[in-house]
């Protein structure tokens, strides 16, 4: 249909007729194929799988060092913290989200701001992890964010003006939003972030034109999900088949698994896939069992939010390592034939290959230098093998005493946290962002909340070696072989994007963006930006110029916790800007 | 019509005051008064930090805050000779972030938002003088002092499910509801070597609990011996009686709650303490505690050096 001169017609009158609105709409198709239109930037994750590989080749290793700055945007104020937020390009607009919960539109060709968008924040929020955003969903004339309040907001994309708000859960029981909604088949997904306790996560679909909640789906074993059809909540299953079988007493209806770092999707095999966080409380001796579905993988049908199966990183997890972290879908051939995986870099140190049509485990391997927790993985089932001590103690038997500190590694931050990684499809690795620390953990003798006496852990994160903590490493995931490395005096938490002219970007908290040859690892770039990179780095291409883009400003976790670590990142300046590079047309020839 | 619209000015404030307390920080520099002893008396009011939502300690009815904490602060204001203005406080995850959010730095979407002193802080000379893994006091910003009242553990539970409450060991068998993320909901999760763990049932507070007890849901509530007496106090939980059974292992059994003020503030930390003495030590607070239905120990602190004669008088036995 599509293919013949009728169906040309169509879509170009179509196309007319959007364009006399004074409107480019953002299509279902438009999002499906993001990865191989390098014009526009219309997903979180540079296509919906997350590889986050642009096919461009113009800007490549032979170029790069005439890579310039062409503008740089202030997100203004004196709030600033933490600048995660992945940009995305339409029709000459970007559309970027900063701290604070706020989002710009601004002219991609000069940097000129065309609107704002302030989210007003309730008073007395605590937000509990640092006051990030991460990025917007594009779809049809809507630009949609997700609010500190834990609100979704729809905003006019030409004026900034709200179309609809929709309360996603209450901040006042600890919820938030800081992840980018994704749109899949016309449907808003997204999930929630949440403190530590009384929480249950969930992944929830609505309509991205009216707010209307489609579907709900909580990740923890005994709720039940629901559907709704004109107004009304149908019963879909329960989440895990029924409650109590994995943790103890009524936990389970406090479970924690938040939803907090969204999810990507695959059309391959017509799934969503989402991670969740640790379980709740933080002493696992207290939940004997393995706590499903927390620090999971989910595959989810988009259609309804049933679970179609799931993949659980670390069972019955004593040391925070949320399972959040993507997974990003991607074909290899194995004897001649393709496998459907999917890939993740879990917050615990190891890195799993799975299949991606059922979530069976073909392979994991650290990707860190050392893991203390687990001995390895099980061959089968790629369970870990949990190592002898590795586990923090029960604070509620060492009455009044420190206890021996037990040392973990890696660190509760992980070996990677929320910063995404990419895939490269022409040299067929993924580049991980990862962090070389350790931490120390004890029962805290004398602890107090709100007004009572109470039992706490303490703990302190170290630097695993003295000269660097953040380690951007090339791992090939057939073989599980770090083929390059590159050291980062400070923890890396900012985003990585590959591209076909053979680069890799990431971003330090020293305020660098840089580049890297993608297939020896040697950097090949880099631009001081005036506070730490913390955000994604996207590129496109805008009348027949390669544009590359990251945000700036030093924040997320890393600031919070204190430690030997301080040490490293206490002089980093907070900031807030986008800055934009381009390859000038004269340029390309270049190579 | 001068007068009128000063009248009109004042009632605004007044409204202003109540809906969200007072703000008198630095707007330019965006960081808080430094109210000091004198400034806090020239200003005519006392900026008291108490939890939101917390019966029978602070809490709010109709717009107006209650509670023996909100009392106990109007008295101080009263001795002082200032107004008294609450302090909300969302709690944080534990003490340490309550005080650096309310007491001496401030939270970072509040940053100009500060009480002059905060109440139902623990007094424990380790607490205070907690040192972290670099040999830095983590609590050097603050003083604790002015110990007024001593807390401790407590259950109610439902005679007609339980003949009586021995000891834990019942909770074996019986279930029995906790607040969540509180002592109670370890200490019961955990003890017996998990004996008792799947009969803990967990709710967002010991009201809720106690809600769980009328529909027969839990035979039994556990929380502090405060909130326990004060839902006891309540006609629709008048069949439900006080345990007196202890708390082996539980790691504190009573612990003593004082004040909290920036440490650069001391002279305003003397007096009120001198204030919160003349409470303690005359029965005053006793009696606030008793016109509430609440139970009143004095704290360790007094013991260590007050005769038997005046804790008798302390606790409102002579």
């Amino acid at each position: 249909m599509r293919s013949n001169k009728f169906g040309i017609r169509i879509a170009a009158s179509t196309l007319a007729l959007a364009v006399s609105y004074g409107a480019y709409a953002v299509t279902d198709e438009d999002i499906m194929n993001d990865h191989k239109t390098p014009g526009d930037i219309v997903s979180y994750g540079m296509g919906t799988q997350g590889q986050r590989f642009s096919t461009l080749e113009d800007l490549n290793t032979n170029n790069i060092q005439y890579l310039q700055p062409a503008w740089a945007f202030s997100f203004g104020s004196e709030k600033m913290r933490g600048q995660e937020s992945q940009p995305m390009i339409k029709d000459g607009v970007m559309y970027v989200t900063a701290s604070y919960s706020r989002v710009y539109a601004i002219d991609a060709r000069t940097g000129e701001e065309i609107w704002q968008y302030d989210a007003r924040l309730p008073d007395g929020i605590m937000p509990c992890c640092d006051v990030v955003n991460r990025g917007v969903a594009l779809y049809d004339d809507k630009v949609i964010f997700g609010t500190l309040d834990a609100k979704l907001v729809a905003l006019n994309k030409d004026t900034g003006k709200p179309m609809w708000i929709k309360k996603v859960a209450d901040y006042q029981a600890g919820y938030a939003i800081t992840a980018a909604p994704i749109v899949v088949k016309g449907k808003l997904i997204t999930g929630v972030s949440g403190g530590e306790f009384g929480i249950v996560g969930k992944v929830e679909a609505y309509d991205p034109n009216t707010g209307d909640l489609l579907w709900t789906r909580p990740t923890v074993e005994g709720h039940m999900g629901y559907v709704y059809k004109d107004g009304k909540a149908i019963e879909n299953g329960i989440s895990g088949g029924k409650a109590g079988v994995t943790w103890p007493g009524d936990m389970w209806k406090n479970g924690g698994a938040a939803t907090w770092l969204g999810g990507t999707y695959d059309p391959d095999t017509d799934s969503l896939f989402f991670g969740t966080g640790n379980p709740a409380p933080w002493n696992s001796h207290l939940r004997p069992g393995d706590n499903l579905f927390s620090s999971s993988r989910l595959a989810i049908d988009p259609d309804d939010g049933s679970i179609k199966w799931h993949f659980q990183t670390t069972p019955h997890d004593g040391w925070d390592y949320d399972g959040v972290n993507e997974l990003i879908s991607f074909d290899y051939q194995d004897n001649g034939k393709t496998v459907k995986a999917a890939a993740t870099a879990d917050r615990n140190g190891f890195f799993y290959v799975l299949n991606r049509e059922n979530g069976d485990f073909i392979r994991g391997f650290p990707f860190v230098d050392k893991i203390t927790w687990a001995k390895g993985l099980d061959p089968e089932t790629g369970r870990p093998i949990f190592a002898e001590g590795g586990r923090p103690g029960d604070p509620t038997v060492t009455e009044g005493t420190k206890g021996e500190p037990v040392l973990a590694q890696p660190a509760f931050l992980g070996g990677k946290n929320w910063m995404p990684m990419a895939y490269s499809q022409d040299t067929g690795l993924f580049y991980v962002p990862s962090n070389e620390w350790s931490m120390d953990i004890w029962n805290e003798p004398v602890s107090y909340k709100k007004g009572a006496a109470f039992l706490g852990a303490g703990f302190t994160i170290k630097p695993a070696n003295d000269d660097y903590i953040g380690v951007l490493r090339a791992m090939d995931p057939k073989t599980g072989k770090e083929v390059w490395r590159y050291e980062n005096t400070a923890p890396l938490w900012g985003g990585v994007m590959t591209t076909a002219g053979n680069l890799v970007f990431t971003g330090t908290p020293e305020g660098y963006l840089k580049a890297f040859d993608a297939k020896t690892g040697e950097e090949v770039y880099k631009f001081n930006t005036g506070s730490g990179v913390v955000g994604t780095p996207v590129t496109w291409t805008m009348d027949g110029e390669q544009y590359v883009s990251v945000a700036s400003g030093w924040g997320g976790a890393v600031p919070l916790w204190g430690g030997e670590v301080a040490k490293v990142v206490k002089d980093f300046n907070q900031g807030g800007m986008v800055w934009t590079f381009k390859l000038p047309k004269d340029r390309v020839a270049s190579n | 019509m001068k007068t009128l619209s000063r009248i009109l000015a004042l009632l605004l404030l007044a409204q202003t005051v109540l809906a969200q307390g007072i703000d008198d920080g630095d707007p330019l520099l965006n960081r808080p008064a430094e109210r000091t002893y004198d400034i806090i008396l020239e200003s005519g009011y006392l900026k008291v930090g108490v939890y939101e939502n917390f019966p029978p300690y602070s809490y709010e009815v109709d717009g107006e805050p209650r509670g023996i904490d909100v009392e106990l602060g109007r008295r101080i204001a009263e001795e002082m000779g200032v107004d008294f203005i609450v302090h909300w406080i969302t709690p944080d995850e534990n003490l340490g972030d309550d005080l650096r959010n309310n007491v001496w730095k401030g939270h970072y979407l509040a940053k100009r938002r500060l009480a002059d002193v905060m109440l139902r802080v623990p007094y424990d000379k380790t607490y205070a003088y907690m040192q972290d893994s670099t040999g830095e006091y983590i609590n050097e910003q603050v003083v604790l002092f002015g110990p007024y009242q001593q807390e401790t553990w407590q259950v109610a539970y439902n005679p007609e499910k339980l003949d009586s409450v021995e000891t834990v060991a019942v909770f074996q068998y019986h279930p029995i509801g906790v607040e969540i993320d509180t002592l109670p909901d370890f200490y019961l999760t955990s003890g017996l070597g998990g004996r008792m763990r799947e009969q803990v049932q967990h709710y967002p507070n010991v009201r809720e609990a106690f809600q769980a007890m009328r529909e027969g849901e839990v035979s039994a509530v556990m929380g502090m011996r405060a909130e326990i007496d004060h839902e006891l106090a309540k006609p629709g939980n008048a069949d439900f009686k006080a345990a007196s059974n202890g708390f082996p292992g539980i790691g504190k059994q009573v612990w003593d709650v004082g004040m909290a003020i920036k440490h650069t503030h001391r002279q305003l930390g003397y007096a009120l303490e001198a204030i919160v003495d003349k409470l303690v030590k005359s029965g005053e607070l006793n009696e606030l505690f008793a016109s509430e239905e609440l139970r009143y120990s004095v704290p360790d602190y007094y013991r260590e050096f007050l005769d038997q004669q005046a804790i008798a008088r302390a606790e409102g036995e002579l």
